[in-house]
C-alpha cells in the first residue's frame, strides 16, 4: 500500500469514528484518488494534453433507520467534519425506512490477485503515450479510403479506492487502466460516416497494438461507405460482439435491484421463469483476473463474486446492493457499484457461419440514440450495418431503425458465437436474433 | 443548508471564490506567468466551487438526502490550436502552480507573452432568478415540495403503482482569470424536479416522466409549474402509455408537439453548428456558411441570455458575456456556436458558448438555450393537415454524429388519422440526416415549448434548454414494429 493510500484509509477510519461520536448509528466513508493522463492527436499533431490528480470522498450516515449521503472533493478537515455533521442532521429529517442499513461485515482476509494493477502504467513516459496515439492515427490516414480523422487518443489512469465503515470493514485496492483509440470519417459530400475503435485494458502489455486498433477502426469506417436505407421489413438480425454488449447493457438495467423492487423492469416478477432461449447463460463476475470490471469489493465493501443471472434461459438472480437485497428478501450480490464483468457466455459457432445462415437480414454494426425502456423491455434505435443476402454480406445500410422487445429477443436468440472477449466490463459474443423490425423507406 | 451564502447577487459573485480559494491576485498573476513560461500564447485559470443538494422520495418515503461538494482549479494553456490542461482539487497556490507548469509544457519553447494586470469585473446582467433561492429553503420546505408532487401523481389514477420524485438544487461558483487580464466570477443557481410514475393494468406496466426547473428559485413553483402539475403530467403519461400500441415502421409525415420537440433542433441543428467540428471540417455543415440549408420558414438561434432557463448564462466558462446567436436565418446558415479557441482560429467573434462540464474539462463550444423561432401556423391546423402520420409528444433524448445523422426517441406519441390524434403509440426512434430533414420542415406553429435537458459531448455534460413550436416534417423514418 502506498504511503498516501495508507493515510487516506486512516482518514476514512478517523471519519467513521468521528461520525459515530457525532451521533450516527452507522457510517461508511470511502476515499478515491486517481492520476490521469490523456493525449489527443489530430492530423499528426497534439491537439490536447491533459494531466491531473483527482480525489474525492463519500459518506453515508444512518441515524435511527434514516439515511443521508454526501460527497466532496474538498478534503479540508473543516469541510469534512461539517459534511458529516450536516449529513447526520439531514438523516434525522428523512423518513424511517426499515430496510436501511450498511452490509453486515463479512470477513474476507485474503483477496485474490485480480491483476487490475500494472506497475508499468504509472512508470510510462508521456512521450511513449504520444507516440502510440500518433502511430494509431498515422496508420489509419495512410488508407486512402479514410477521408478525415476526428483524432486518436491515448489515456492512462492509476489510482486507488479505500473504504471503511462502522461495521468493521476497512479495505483498499489499486487499479490501472490504459486506453487507445481512433475515430474516423469516411464518405464524401453529404454522405458521411463516422466510425472508429478503441481498446482498453488494465495492463499495458494486454492493450491492443496501434496496428490492431487502426485496422479495426478503418474496417469499421470504410465498410459503411455508400450505405443507403432499405425498405421496412422483418428479418433476422446478427449482432456483432460490441452490439451484443450494448444489448446486455440494457438487460443490465432490467435486472438491477432498484428497478426490480420499484417494478420499473419488465423482469420484476419473472424470477425462476424461463425468459430466454435455452442457449442463453448470462453471468456477472467481479473476479475475472485482468478484466476491466474486476474489483475485490463494491462501493459498500461487499466482496464481489460470480452471480449467474440467467442460466440456460432461466432467470436465476438479480444484481443487488444491500438495500435492494433487503427489499427483495435476499442478499447483496456485490453489485453496489453496478456491473462488474457482465457477459453472455460464448457459444460454439464461428461468427462467419452465423452470417452464412441468414438468407436475407441485417448484420448490426452500430447504433445511435436511446429508445430503451426497462419497464416494458421495448427497444427502438437508429442503426448501421451490412445487409446480408444468401449468407453473404451484400451492401452497407444506414439511416434505418431496429425495433423489438428485449423479452422477445432473449427468447429469439437462435445462435451464439464463440468470439467472447473481456475488453469491456459488459461483453458478449456474436448472436443471431431470429426476427426484428427494420424501419427504413 | 449552506450557511456561508445567505443571499447572492451580482456584487456577491466573488463571494464563494474568496471564501474557498483564498488566493490573491498577485499569486494568480504569477501562476499565469508560469503557465506561459514555455511559450504559450494564452493562459487561463478556472476556479470552481459547486454545492448540490438533493433528496429522493419513493414508496411515499423520503429515503435519502444528499449533499455534494466539488472544488477544483483547472489551468489551460493555448499555443495556436493546441491545448495543455491540468487541474487540481487542492486550493493551494503551490498545487495550482504545479498544474500550471504541467499545462505549460504543450508549448515546448520559451515564454514571450506577458500577463496583463488583473482587475475584478462582474457579469453585466443577471439572467438567473435569484429571488428566494432554493438553498435558503429549510429541509422541511423542500420535503413539502417533493411530497406535493408525489401525492399529485399518486392520486391521479388508481393505476399508479409507484412514484419516484427527485429534487436537486445547486449553487455553482465559477471564477475565470486569464493572461489578457480578465478576472470575472459568476454564481449560478440550478434547480430540477423530476417525477417518474409507473402505472399498472393487469400484467402491463408503463413509466411516465416529467421534469421541471431551471436557473430559478422557489418562485418557479408558483409562476411556471407547481410540483402538483409536474407529478400529474408524469402520471398522465404513464396512464396514457398503458393503452399505447407499437408504432408502424416506415416513412411518415411527422408532427412534433411543442412541449419537448426541441430535442430535434438540439440534435439536428445545434450540435452540427458547434464551431469546433466546423473549424476541423468534420461537421457536415462546415462548408455551408452563407448557404440556404433549410426552407425560408426556418430561423434558429441560441440565446443564453433568455432569463431563468436551464441553459441560461451570465457569462460562459471562459468569462465571455454571451449574446443571442442566430445560426439559421430564414433558412440560411449564418453562424456557429463559438468558444474562444474556435472563434480565433476561424477569425470570428466569440459568442459566449464556451462551456465545460467542470474544472476537470477544457471549455468547448456548446449550446445553452437553442430555439426554433415561432411560425404562424395554428397548431391544430398543423395536425389537421396530415391524413396519415405520426405525432410525437414526449421524448427520451437524442443523438447525432458529425455526418449529420441523428435520432431522437419518442416516449409517447399518437397516430394521426384524417387530421386527428387517435391511437397512442410508445417508444419510437426517428432517424434522419439533418441536411435532408431541415428541408422537409413544412409548417411551424405559433406556439412554443421548452425541453429541459442534459447534453453530453466529449464526456462532458451541460444543462441545456431546447425550444420549439409545434412543427411538421413532410417525411421522416419512424422506427416501429
Amino acid at each position: 500500500m502506498a504511503a498516501s493510500q495508507k493515510t487516506r484509509l486512516d482518514l476514512a477510519l478517523e471519519l467513521v469514528e468521528y461520525g459515530r461520536r457525532a451521533g450516527a448509528d452507522q457510517i461508511q466513508v470511502s476515499v478515491n484518488e486517481n492520476t490521469e493522463f490523456s493525449v489527443d492527436i489530430r492530423e499528426g499533431r497534439i491537439e490536447k494534453l491533459l494531466e491531473a490528480d483527482a480525489r474525492g470522498l463519500s459518506v453515508k450516515t444512518i441515524v435511527d433507520q434514516r439515511v443521508a449521503t454526501a460527497s466532496s472533493s474538498d478534503l479540508s478537515p473543516d469541510t469534512l467534519r461539517a459534511l458529516i455533521d450536516n449529513s447526520i442532521k439531514r438523516a434525522r429529517y428523512a423518513n424511517q425506512d426499515p430496510f436501511a442499513g450498511l452490509p453486515e461485515y463479512q470477513k474476507e482476509t485474503d483477496y485474490p490477485d485480480l491483476k487490475i494493477f500494472d506497475p508499468s502504467v504509472p512508470e510510462m513516459k508521456p512521450d511513449e503515450k504520444i507516440k502510440l496515439a500518433e502511430e494509431t492515427e498515422r496508420i489509419c490516414l495512410a488508407d486512402s479510403r479514410v477521408a478525415k480523422s476526428h483524432g486518436s487518443g491515448f489515456s492512462t489512469l492509476h489510482g486507488w479506492s479505500c473504504l471503511a465503515n462502522s461495521e468493521g470493514f476497512s479495505g483498499s485496492y489499486s487499479r490501472t487502466a490504459v486506453s487507445c483509440g481512433v475515430y474516423l470519417q469516411t464518405g464524401s459530400g453529404d454522405h458521411l460516416f463516422d466510425e472508429g475503435w478503441y481498446d482498453t485494458s488494465c495492463s499495458l502489455k494486454n492493450l491492443w497494438k496501434p496496428e490492431q486498433i487502426a485496422e479495426k477502426a478503418v474496417h469499421r469506417a470504410t465498410r459503411l461507405i455508400g450505405a443507403e436505407k432499405v425498405t421496412s421489413c422483418r428479418v433476422p438480425v446478427v449482432f456483432e460482439p460490441v452490439m451484443t454488449a450494448g444489448l446486455l447493457g440494457f438487460l443490465l438495467s432490467c435486472v438491477s435491484g432498484d428497478n426490480i423492487y420499484m417494478k420499473n423492469s419488465f423482469l420484476a416478477d419473472c424470477l425462476g421463469e424461463k425468459i430466454a432461449d435455452g442457449r442463453v447463460t448470462i453471468i456477472d463476475d467481479g473476479r475475472v483476473p485482468g478484466a476491466p470490471g474486476s474489483r475485490p469489493f463494491d462501493r459498500e465493501g461487499v466482496p464481489t463474486r460470480e452471480t449467474t443471472v440467467i442460466e440456460k434461459g432461466i432467470l436465476k438472480n438479480f444484481l443487488l446492493d444491500t438495500y435492494s437485497a433487503k427489499k427483495l428478501n435476499s442478499l447483496s450480490t456485490g453489485n453496489a457499484s453496478g456491473a462488474n464483468n457482465f457477459f453472455l457466455q460464448a457459444g460454439d459457432m464461428d461468427a462467419r457461419d452465423i452470417i452464412k445462415s441468414v438468407d436475407k437480414g441485417l448484420l448490426l454494426t452500430g447504433t445511435i440514440g436511446f429508445g430503451l425502456v426497462p419497464t416494458t423491455g421495448d427497444i427502438s434505435r437508429g442503426a448501421f450495418g451490412l445487409w446480408i443476402e444468401n449468407g453473404e454480406l451484400s451492401h452497407p445500410v444506414a439511416e434505418i431503425t431496429i425495433s423489438g422487445n428485449l423479452g422477445d429477443m432473449l427468447q429469439n436468440i437462435e445462435m451464439i458465437g464463440d468470439d467472447l472477449t473481456f475488453r469491456r466490463s459488459v461483453s458478449g459474443p456474436t448472436i443471431k436474433i431470429s426476427e426484428m423490425t427494420v424501419g427504413g423507406k | 443548508m449552506n450557511p456561508d451564502i445567505k443571499t447572492f447577487s451580482n456584487d456577491g459573485s466573488f463571494l464563494l471564490f474568496d471564501s474557498h480559494f483564498g488566493i490573491t491576485e498577485p499569486d494568480i498573476k504569477k501562476i499565469l506567468s508560469a503557465a506561459l513560461s514555455s511559450g504559450g500564447d494564452f493562459a487561463e485559470l478556472f476556479f470552481e466551487y459547486r454545492m448540490v443538494s438533493s433528496m429522493h422520495m419513493e414508496e411515499d418515503l423520503l429515503k435519502e438526502s444528499s449533499e455534494y461538494i466539488s472544488m477544483g482549479t483547472g489551468v489551460r494553456v493555448l499555443k495556436g490550436d493546441q491545448t495543455g490542461y491540468a487541474y487540481t482539487n487542492e486550493p493551494v497556490p503551490d498545487k495550482i502552480r504545479q498544474a500550471a507548469r504541467i499545462a505549460a509544457a504543450i508549448a515546448g519553447g520559451t515564454g514571450s507573452v506577458r500577463t496583463a494586470g488583473l482587475s475584478r469585473i462582474l457579469p453585466p446582467s443577471q439572467t438567473y432568478d435569484i429571488r428566494l433561492p432554493m438553498h435558503e429553503l429549510e429541509f422541511n420546505g423542500k420535503y413539502d415540495l417533493v411530497q406535493a408532487a408525489n401525492l399529485s401523481a399518486r392520486k391521479f389514477d388508481s393505476c399508479i403503482e409507484h412514484v419516484q420524485v427527485t429534487l436537486a438544487d445547486e449553487i455553482r461558483s465559477v471564477t475565470i482569470a486569464n493572461s489578457e487580464g480578465l478576472f470575472i466570477s459568476d454564481i449560478r443557481p440550478q434547480m430540477r424536479m423530476a417525477v417518474r410514475a409507473t402505472a399498472r393494468k393487469n400484467s402491463r406496466r408503463n413509466t411516465g416522466l416529467c421534469t421541471g426547473g431551471g436557473r430559478v428559485g422557489l418562485h418557479y413553483f408558483k409562476d411556471v409549474a407547481t410540483p402538483e402539475s409536474i407529478g400529474e403530467k408524469a402520471a398522465n403519461e404513464a396512464v396514457t402509455l398503458l393503452s399505447a400500441a407499437d408504432p408502424p415502421a416506415g416513412e411518415w409525415p411527422v408532427v412534433l408537439g411543442c412541449e419537448h420537440s426541441g430535442v430535434m433542433i438540439h440534435e439536428a441543428v445545434g450540435h452540427p453548428l458547434e464551431a469546433d467540428a466546423n473549424r476541423k471540417k468534420m461537421s457536415i455543415m462546415w462548408d455551408k456558411l452563407g448557404k440556404q440549408v433549410a426552407g425560408s420558414i426556418v430561423t434558429i438561434y441560441d440565446d443564453p441570455t433568455l432569463p431563468h432557463l436551464r441553459g441560461s448564462l451570465n457569462i460562459d466558462d471562459e468569462g465571455t458575456v454571451p449574446v443571442r446567436s442566430v445560426l439559421i436565418e430564414k433558412g440560411k446558415l449564418v453562424g456557429f456556436l463559438q468558444d474562444r479557441l474556435s472563434a480565433k482560429l476561424m477569425n470570428m467573434n466569440p459568442n459566449g458558448h464556451g462551456r465545460r462540464g467542470s474544472y476537470q474539462n477544457i471549455p468547448i463550444p456548446r449550446m445553452a438555450n437553442t430555439i426554433l423561432a415561432r411560425g404562424d401556423a395554428d397548431p391544430d391546423d398543423i395536425i389537421r393537415s396530415v391524413s396519415k402520420g405520426f405525432y410525437a409528444k414526449s421524448f427520451q433524448g437524442g443523438q447525432v454524429q458529425d455526418s449529420g445523422k441523428f435520432t431522437f426517441s419518442v416516449n409517447l406519441g399518437f397516430l394521426i388519422e384524417n387530421g386527428k390524434l387517435t391511437q397512442p403509440v410508445k417508444n419510437a426512434t426517428l432517424i434522419g440526416t439533418n441536411v435532408q430533414i431541415l428541408n422537409e420542415v413544412e409548417l411551424i406553429g405559433n406556439d412554443m415549448g421548452f425541453f429541459l435537458g442534459t447534453c453530453g459531448k466529449d464526456g462532458q455534460s451541460a444543462p441545456v434548454t431546447a425550444g420549439t413550436p409545434t412543427l411538421k416534417i413532410r417525411k421522416m423514418t419512424v422506427g416501429g414494429r
